[in-house]
């Protein structure tokens, strides 16, 4: 793999977790909302998508909006018994969601059309790419970087105008805790689920363009792992900061993807490198929330 | 497989649940903040007991007892570097604080021991065969470990000095503090319980499964299911959710639910209609998010928060 080849890579996934982790730091930071299982939309943006385009034969923007509206259904619908929970209550039951839609992929393999799409604990295999006959194979990535960075920028731009109308001043009075916003009248359940509606979308979103990109996708991909790596971004980057959910984004993705070139210079096995990988997220999550309670990119702190 | 082998399979799991939601249960209590280390913890003394076992040679029994112990102390360790200065932060912190910690411990297990399933050097398991069920020693000793311990909390809670102090700082942290009650020596020894206990199960697990580095990752949805359905705080809550969790995890799987959809024959909807067994583990995430919707407060529901 050339060294353009492998920043393009890099900067596409960039781009696609910096998605996920504007819309969990949406949830976390703006809100106060503990989302164990953001990892779910992403699994449902990237199924949903498949399916869309690959069984159905419908476009790629269909797919795309397709997994978006599921992705954000899902987050309303799971959000209807837990948003009256507290924080806890509410980590744990998004983390069991999660899982139970991860085993709902691994065991049906019918929801793919089975057969040529195999589905099931196999993934699947041959997702189309959107426009690819149009490029070269060495110019596509630099198509698909365009349409990350779209969704990206579009990502960015939707969610830093909610954060701060009115909408965002509720959700984070909010997140200081439940009184207030029920003092001026606000339905805080509703907020809630509103907010995890968007979220969900946008993390449906990224699911899709990962799905696109990768042409391949397996229950395996979605393991609550992935959730705690969003999570490392956020706490790192800032939270209730757009900029900072980005540049968390950034900085993890280079480290994830930059410390599997260690094994060329030291003696080490794969699977233990990974797992030390793992060790340095959990222990940057653990240190952060001991010495950078609020990240690199502090919170704005405005007054009404 | 009969009615009978189905009850002693969920006793067995029950027990080992038991074991852990215990610790769970206090350290919530006791910190206000859900631990989502637990269970990683327990896989810290399962592997520890592990290396004094096969690459030592000890006896199963001592190097269970010596690495449970170890890991509570380890925990105590932990405390004192990590949660301690976080004792003011809102739960909500210290919950993703334990996240962070549980990632660098299953990893730090994995980079260590590899992940590939292992057993402890145990000599091969008879079973007591009869018509109706077969068991193990080891399950016979997981049901015994697991009243053992249920018992000894029980005297621990209402009949030392420690378990009235425990409960008082639990209930109001200040009027304890204020009588007297050394606050941060209570947290010390519910970690050291906590922690203990769940070692002791995860080595159960491992003696009657096999043993790998995401174990713990495997039970926290059951092992927090048991806790919030038994009430928070609550021991004997988390003892009864732990019973509950093992039976609907093995009945669940046992019972023919197209009978039931039939009415017992009167209807004729379907023939058979199992859960599949592949979908064993959504049981207890699915039985949580019921718990959460109708009894957020456990069954017992002691506990005033919600």
């Amino acid at each position: 793999m050339g060294l353009v080849n492998f920043l393009v890579y890099l900067a596409i996934m960039m781009g696609i977790y910096a998605i996920l982790s504007l819309s969990l730091n949406l949830q976390y930071g703006f809100t106060g909302l503990a989302n164990f299982g953001h990892v779910v939309f992403f699994c449902l943006g990237a199924y949903m998508s498949t399916i869309i385009v690959l069984v159905f034969k419908m476009p790629f923007i269909l797919g795309l909006l397709g997994g978006m509206v599921v992705a954000g259904l899902f987050g309303y619908i799971i959000s209807i018994p837990t948003a009256n929970l507290k924080e806890d209550y509410w980590a744990i039951a998004t983390l069991a969601a999660a899982e139970i839609v991860r085993i709902f992929f691994l065991n049906e393999d019918w929801v793919v059309g089975g057969g040529p799409y195999q589905g099931g604990a196999f993934g699947i295999g041959g997702i189309p790419q959107p426009l690819r006959s149009l490029f070269s194979a060495h110019t596509y990535p630099f198509f698909y970087l365009v349409i990350v960075l779209v969704c990206l920028v579009a990502t960015y731009i939707i969610i830093n105008t909610l954060t701060q109308s009115a909408f965002g001043r509720v959700i984070k009075s909010i997140r200081e805790g439940d009184n207030l916003p029920q003092a001026l009248g606000k339905d805080v359940k509703r907020f809630r689920m509103k907010v995890m509606a968007v979220a969900g979308s946008f993390g449906g979103l990224a699911g899709c363009l990962w799905a696109h990109y990768h042409g391949f996708i397996s229950p395996n991909q979605f393991l609550p792992l992935e959730t705690f790596i969003i999570w490392a971004m956020v706490i790192v980057g800032g939270k209730a900061n757009n900029k900072g959910a980005i540049l968390g984004a950034v900085i993890i993705m280079i480290f994830y993807n930059s410390t599997r070139f260690l094994k060329d210079y030291i003696p080490i096995e794969a699977v233990t490198l990974a797992s030390l990988r793992m060790v340095a997220i959990g222990i940057l999550i653990v240190v952060a929330m001991l010495f950078m309670k609020e990240g690199l990119i502090k919170e704005k702190k405005t007054l009404y | 497989m009969t009615v009978v082998q189905v009850v002693i399979n969920s006793i067995v799991r029950a027990s080992e649940l038991t074991l852990l939601s215990l610790g769970l249960t206090i350290v919530y209590d006791m910190l206000k903040f859900a631990n989502f280390a637990h269970t990683e913890f327990a896989v810290v003394g399962v592997y520890l007991a592990l290396f004094l076992n096969v690459t030592l040679g000890l006896p199963i029994i001592p190097a269970a007892i010596i690495a449970s112990g170890a890991t509570g102390v380890f925990s105590i360790l932990v405390d004192r570097a990590v949660f301690k200065k976080m004792r003011s932060s809102s739960g909500i912190i210290i919950m993703v604080t334990s996240l962070g910690l549980a990632i660098a411990l299953r990893n730090t297990i994995r980079a260590i021991w590899g992940a590939d399933a292992q057993n402890y050097a145990v000599p091969l398991q008879t079973p007591i065969i009869t018509e109706y069920f077969r068991i193990t020693p080891i399950q016979i000793w997981i049901i015994l470990v697991g009243l053992a311990a249920m018992f000894a909390f029980h005297l621990l809670l209402h009949h030392t000095k420690l378990g009235k102090a425990m409960r008082a700082s639990s209930d109001n942290p200040e009027l304890a503090q204020a009588s007297g009650i050394a606050t941060e020596k209570i947290i010390t020894w519910v970690w050291f319980m906590a922690v203990t206990f769940a070692s002791l199960g995860g080595i159960l697990i491992g003696l009657e499964t096999y043993i790998l580095p995401y174990m713990g990752f495997a039970i926290i949805v059951p092992v927090f299911c048991a806790t919030i359905m038994g009430g928070i705080g609550n021991p004997y809550g988390a003892m009864l959710g732990a019973m509950v969790l093992g039976f609907a995890e093995n009945f669940g799987l046992y019972i023919d639910f197209g009978k039931i959809i039939n009415l017992g024959g009167i209807l004729n909807f379907s023939k058979e209609l199992f859960i599949p067994t592949g979908y064993k583990p959504a049981i207890s995430f699915v039985l949580l998010i019921l718990v959460l919707l109708i009894r957020p407060r456990g069954i017992l529901g002691k506990k005033k928060e919600g």
